[in-house]
């Protein structure tokens, strides 16, 4: 907002009220109640008694107030950011000081939240997780909300290695003007829009409700069976933070909006506080698409990722939040959404692929990777199942339903691993986004020769971990893996991604083609 | 029990020092001993007369059973130490442990963060250390314990030199 010499700005004045409403609200509240109520019931504000003692009160109110204005005005006073030379930074705190600098090229997501009273004033967070600034993401608040959009596209452009933003040292912004070479928005396409109902309906069907039902069912039961009133007060409680649950889900997921730009993948959700996420490309570590037993009715399905500095988000329901890329889609929204994440799916055929990991079953007759020991796609796999290799026939007493379902392919730029029969899962873990891997067996897997391998990622909801694949399978997937996530490694080097080859960054439009 | 190892044939194992027992020895009498002791408690206030309620057979079974436990313990700890491994690969480092529950982790150097050396009172009477490797994944505990010092630097300045030259972003 206000400009200072050497290109540092401060976030916008109202920001601490906007954030620190609660104590004043609380302390007028206090304050103001009492006068209120007099009022109300005709009598003069100030009663006799406390005529006398009103000075003090008024003057310790002043003093309270003023204290907390103070410390807002201070705290605005301090807070500083200036982006520019490949870096961030933030400087906050006047007791105790604090700079945080970020590199822009190692910007792993960027979102503009505002909550409800910031949007009434127009105003907007700007949230930034780097993977190199420590654990915390950056945050910046509160800026108008053009403003925010309009560094926002510059850390973008920064980030991407593009043309240098407007806010190089030395060159002061000014207020409330953009900088002539302000980055532009990069322009952006729609991809698909959450209906309202769809996302209720997904509500209604989650894994949660079947759970309440249950729960609610059996404490009716219990009363009933023994005459006691009291379970249904229970129920009272239970039910009003229910209703919170759902309601926090439904504003948090309502009008949910995927679109595309050379930026990357955009977000946009909430009904009071609202968000807007942009994911740059190839910044997804992992991924998954799962479906809960209900949501096979209308075929709906989820999608989460693991997002560096994601993970170690505070409270977990702002974490699942950001993590959800579809809260719930049919299989052409999930299939449009796979071809974003994955421009390049490395396969001719990827709908056949994607659909067998989310539906599929390895036929009746036995394993299909049984001589796969090249654990590649190729293998000596039905051409039904999508080039799955799913846990061998001999250890089907180890997993009796699962085992047709438990598979892993791989297709040049990804890993694609299933699971689950009634909780069906798709992880996907893209080549170049592959740390490191671990093959584990136990005492009982040993006994049929079947390992887990456990892919490992950054913190977040998906860990993926490819269960009960035969002993060769997995020993030649480890390898084979080891040398894909070389290769892919060595392909691409730059963090920046319009430097990187052009049709990385075409590639986004042409995405939801491959549905 | 028939074991087949569950790590990529033609690999050459680097062994850590056998020292390395005396360590785990020495955790093992921290943690099982006192626990056991502990667990004898009862026995002793029930054999004076304090205690009535449990009875006999119970207060003797349950530090019996943890001492056995121990012992188990005790006995595996040799093989344990000895099923530690390590390969420098070409690309990537592999760290292999366990007998019962086995593990075989890859760490390629282009995704090292960071690698630790650290030694505990024992390790360091010893002249061992540890070798910790740090991915952008909390997921990756990637140790290698009871290296000679010597070694434990090599390996360092080996991974550092490796990371360095195959570095990757995230």
């Amino acid at each position: 907002m206000t400009a200072t010499g050497d290109g540092w700005r401060r976030v916008h004045p109202a920001s601490p009220f906007v954030r620190g409403w609660v104590a004043l609200a609380a302390l007028f509240f206090f304050f103001g109640r009492d006068a209120f109520e007099r009022l109300l019931r005709g009598e003069p504000v100030f009663d006799e008694r406390f005529a006398e003692r009103a000075p003090w009160v008024l003057i310790g109110g002043s003093a309270v107030l003023l204290m907390i204005v103070l410390g807002y005005v201070l705290t605005w006073y301090f807070t500083r950011y200036q982006v520019g030379d490949g870096y961030v930074r933030v400087n906050t705190g006047f007791l105790f000081k604090q700079q945080r600098q970020a590199r822009l090229d190692r910007v792993q997501a960027i979102d503009v939240v505002q909550p409800l009273l910031a949007r009434i004033f127009g105003l907007a967070e700007l949230r930034f997780d780097v993977a190199d600034a420590g654990k915390a993401a950056v945050h910046l608040a509160y800026l108008r909300i053009g403003e925010a959009k309009e560094l926002r596209a510059t850390i973008l452009a920064q980030a991407a290695g593009g043309a240098p933003g407007p806010a190089q040292p030395g060159e002061p912004g000014q207020p409330g003007q953009p900088a002539a070479a302000a980055a532009l928005e990069a322009p952006e396409q729609a991809v698909l829009t959450v209906p309202p109902s769809r996302l209720a309906g997904s509500l209604v069907l989650s894994e949660q409700s079947v759970v309440i039902v249950l729960g609610a069912a059996a404490s009716v039961l219990l009363s009933a069976v023994t005459e006691n009133r009291g379970f249904y007060f229970y129920l009272i409680p239970a039910g009003l933070g229910l209703i919170a649950a759902y309601w926090k889900s439904f504003t948090k997921g309502y009008n949910f909006t995927a679109a595309v730009s050379p930026d990357g993948i955009r977000l946009r959700y909430g009904l009071l506080d609202t968000q807007a996420q942009t994911l740059p490309p190839g910044r997804i570590q992992a991924l998954r698409v799962s479906q809960p037993p209900l949501w096979r009715i209308f075929g709906w399905y989820r999608i989460q990722v693991n997002v560096a500095g994601y993970g170690t988000e505070g409270s977990q329901g702002q974490a699942s939040s950001r993590t959800t890329l579809l809260p719930v889609g049919t299989l052409p929204e999930v299939l449009g959404m796979l071809a974003l994440v994955l421009p390049d799916p490395g396969t001719p055929d990827p709908v056949r692929v994607y659909t067998a990991g989310l539906n599929g079953f390895a036929p009746a007759a036995g394993s299909a990777g049984r001589a796969g020991a090249s654990g590649g796609p190729a293998g000596s796999t039905t051409p039904d199942d999508g080039g799955f290799v799913t846990t061998p026939r001999r250890a089907r007493l180890l997993a009796p339903l699962t085992w047709r379902r438990n598979g892993f392919t791989a297709t040049d730029t990804a890993l694609l691993i299933r699971s689950g029969r009634w909780w069906r899962h798709l992880v996907l873990v893209p080549h170049q986004r592959t740390q490191s891997m671990s093959l584990q067996q136990g005492p009982l897997a040993r006994r049929f020769a079947v390992v887990d391998l456990v892919l490992h990622t950054t913190a977040g909801p998906v860990a993926p971990r490819l269960i009960q694949a035969g002993l060769d399978e997995g020993r030649a997937l480890l390898d084979a893996q080891a040398a894909r996530a070389r290769t892919a490694r060595q392909r691409q080097r730059s963090e920046h991604w319009l430097a990187r080859a052009q049709h990385l960054e075409h590639a986004p439009t042409e995405g939801p083609q491959h549905a | 029990m028939r074991t087949e190892a569950i790590d990529p044939p033609g690999v050459a194992w680097l062994r850590v020092s056998p020292r390395y027992v005396t360590v785990r020895l020495v955790g093992w009498a921290l943690g099982n001993l006192v626990a056991v002791a502990v667990l004898a408690l009862p026995l002793i206030l029930v054999l004076n007369g304090a205690w009535t309620w449990p009875p006999l057979w119970f207060a003797v079974a349950v530090p019996a059973a943890a001492f056995l436990l121990a012992l188990w313990r005790l006995v595996l700890i040799p093989r344990q130490v000895r099923s530690i491994g390590y390969a420098e690969r070409e690309d990537d480092l592999l760290i292999r442990r366990g007998i019962f529950f086995q593990r075989t982790l890859v760490v390629p150097y282009g995704r090292m963060q960071y690698v630790d050396i650290g030694a505990g009172p024992v390790e360091r009477w010893l002249g061992l250390c540890t070798v910790k490797l740090h991915t952008a994944s909390a997921g990756t505990s990637a140790e290698i314990p009871g290296l000679p010092a010597v070694e434990g630097a090599r390996l360092r300045e080996q991974l550092s030199a490796r990371g360095e030259a195959r570095l990757a972003g995230l």
